[in-house]
């Protein structure tokens, strides 16, 4: 089992290589077509056409583009990629900063998304076998057309401003100071054991991470319900059926179990979905993570950043989709097989 | 689309009355025409211009409530633009987004598809692998990058949301035409002598014709949803064009004093999502025997 796991890394990380690779050259095409120069922003105003030539030279800007690709490839291999244009920080640092309040994000929503279908995956189950499922389509599907960024405003409208009980700008009140050992707020207040803290932390993260999870939850709820239904056709399900057990027992220990498998192959096909929700959520409430880093990029034309998270957030779906990818080998008894 | 109108037509009046029986269809092109209408006649139909700034009238509450005006029905924002012109404006620039990019989407994912599936072998390798690497990136974030190279305006929008969300096509339209190229009648059709291009345009292309028409409905719920982002980010068009996104980043600001502006564009999104989904949701039932045997 181990050794099938670590074939399923390595397998995924030698293609992985030329895939980064690849991309990063799409995106660094795609930055150099842009239609202002995004250097003018760094010269100050008494700034000659000589002092624009030296700067140009020294950021490499004055090379053909393939040579700058393969200049900005080898500095990122040795783990350097660039500096921010707007912040003067090297992306690196603003990237590592950043990374953990997103990671940490992603996670809570996906909790947050896994308690909010499983039983509402059941529930739909259910109600198709009593073929009152209409209503319980419609809803899914009326779910379904409410993008992240909507589910924002309306959480913030609800419970910020109609029943104003939960904070909706920040990670962290103001006067609280984050300890930085983990970056993982949730985390580094916890084993600091400063609970007052965490609970306003929580607290924070509570209408982002609903905000995402309430646009993902839908997805997950239609292949759950999909797979039960082909769950529902197997064998071995009349066998549990025959030797006595209850429907709901059925239900929750055999046919889950089973419809878990192409649940888990969609969540990592659509995580990108929540690193798309994330980057307006975050940038909503005011959470200083990737994607708000990366709305401020985009809309200050900051080239070195942009092209760092682009490379991070790819680097984070492979992740994902090797993770993904080891689970199902894991859960999957077929493949277990020598 | 003549192939697609022809293989409407074969179906006859047998499939017309399946595809009306369908609430789902109804109900999501029902909501549907109504935007169409709206956008249409927006010259018409809507009270004010939708850039004009009445500043006496600033955050006027809709007409029902306490100091609201039948001059302007669903209120003013904080410039003291009428809310509903610019609901109304704003159906045009989604509409336009959201059928210009699920077209562009279409014709360049089910064409590489039908190759990619038909031929098989190294054409469809390659194909497939440009999907896969255009698929590890979140899509958001392409469509950003995209906007941040070629400049922003309703053109580079379509062409933005096209570029990345043709995978979606191709990865779908590919699985079926895979499975359709292995029917006897494909291979009868090519034992009598049939081109490639005949086979694939007259046999193959019909069989995945209903899956293609419901991503295409799908598709224009996405691409609504992928302009809202960039116009509420400030990416997507010039500030004399009202789009809802806008709408809403305007309203951020007023959030405390004037839900209302907030709420309009909010309903008028997802209720045009909602459209498109529940179209494409109904066309998938009504349109897939297999489906429709097991009431999904």
């Amino acid at each position: 089992m181990f050794q099938l796991s670590l074939a399923i890394i390595v397998r995924r990380l030698a293609a992985a290589i030329p895939t980064l690779v690849l991309l990063s050259l799409v995106v660094f095409v795609v930055l150099r077509l842009l239609p202002v120069d995004p250097l003018a922003a760094l010269l100050p105003p008494s700034a000659t056409a000589e002092d624009a030539r030296a700067l140009r030279a020294q950021l490499g800007f004055d090379q053909p583009i393939p040579m700058q690709f393969l200049i900005w490839l080898w500095e990122a291999v040795r783990g350097n990629l660039g500096n921010s244009i707007n912040f003067h920080q090297p992306v690196t640092s603003l990237i590592g900063a950043a990374m953990p309040a997103t990671i940490e994000l992603a996670l809570v929503a996906l909790a947050i998304a896994l308690a909010i279908s499983v039983p509402g995956g059941a529930l739909a189950f259910v109600l198709h076998q009593r073929a009152r499922e209409t209503a319980a389509d419609l809803t899914v599907t009326l779910l379904q057309s409410i993008p992240s960024f909507l589910w924002a405003l309306l959480l913030i409208i609800v419970f910020g401003v109609l029943w104003p009980v939960l904070p909706f700008s920040g990670r962290v009140g103001q006067e609280v100071v984050l300890p930085g050992i983990t970056g993982f707020a949730l985390i580094d207040l916890l084993i600091t054991g400063r609970l007052r803290d965490w609970s306003s932390a929580l607290s924070h993260l509570l209408l982002p991470a609903l905000s995402l999870a309430l646009s993902f939850s839908p997805m997950v709820i239609r292949v759950l319900r999909s797979g039960l239904i082909d769950a529902a056709g197997e064998p071995y399900v009349e066998v549990a059926r025959l030797r006595g057990l209850s429907e709901t027992r059925i239900l929750w220990r055999h046919m889950l179990k089973n419809a878990v498998l192409p649940t888990i192959t969609m969540i990592g096909v659509q995580f990108g979905f929540l690193f798309s929700g994330a980057l307006l959520v975050e940038m909503i409430f005011g959470f200083p993570g990737v994607g708000n880093l990366m709305v401020q990029a985009v809309k200050g034309n900051d080239m070195p950043l942009i092209q760092g998270i682009a490379l991070l957030f790819c680097v984070l779906m492979l992740a994902i989709n090797t993770v993904v990818d080891v689970l199902y080998a894991l859960l999957n008894p077929r493949l277990r097989a020598p | 689309m003549s192939a697609l109108a022809a293989g409407a037509a074969e179906r006859g009046l047998l499939g017309a009355g399946r595809l009306l029986g369908q609430p789902r269809i109804l109900v999501g092109g029902g909501i549907l025409l109504l935007v169409a209408l709206a956008a249409l006649l927006a010259t018409w139909i809507a009270p004010h211009d939708p850039l004009e700034q009445d500043l006496l009238h600033m955050l006027s509450p809709p007409m029902w409530a306490d100091g609201g005006e039948a001059a302007f029905p669903l209120g003013t924002d904080s410039l003291g633009r009428c809310v509903l012109s610019r609901a109304i404006y704003g159906a045009r620039v989604a509409l336009i987004v959201g059928i210009m990019s699920a077209l562009g989407a279409m014709l360049i994912g089910s064409t590489l598809a039908l190759l990619g599936g038909y031929f098989g072998g190294r054409i469809d390798r390659a194909i497939g692998y440009v999907v896969d690497l255009w698929m590890s990136f979140p899509p958001v974030v392409l469509s950003l990058i995209l906007l941040v190279g070629v400049g922003t305006g309703v053109d580079k929008v379509i062409l933005a949301v096209v570029l990345v969300d043709w995978t979606r096509f191709c990865r779908v339209v590919r699985a079926d035409v895979l499975v359709t190229r292995r029917r006897d009648y494909v291979l009868a059709a090519r034992l009598i002598g049939f081109s490639h291009l005949r086979t694939l345009l007259t046999e193959v292309l019909p069989a995945v014709t209903p899956l293609i028409i419901t991503l295409f409905s799908i598709e224009m719920g996405v691409a609504i949803i992928v302009e809202a982002t960039l116009s509420f980010i400030g990416l997507s068009v010039p500030p004399d064009v009202t789009t809802w996104g806008q709408m809403l980043a305007d309203a951020r600001g007023d959030i405390q004093s004037a839900l209302w502006v907030m709420l309009v564009p909010v309903c008028a999104i997802i209720v045009t999502v909602l459209g498109c989904n529940l179209l494409g949701d109904g066309l998938r039932v009504a349109l897939d025997p297999r489906l429709r045997q097991r009431g999904e």
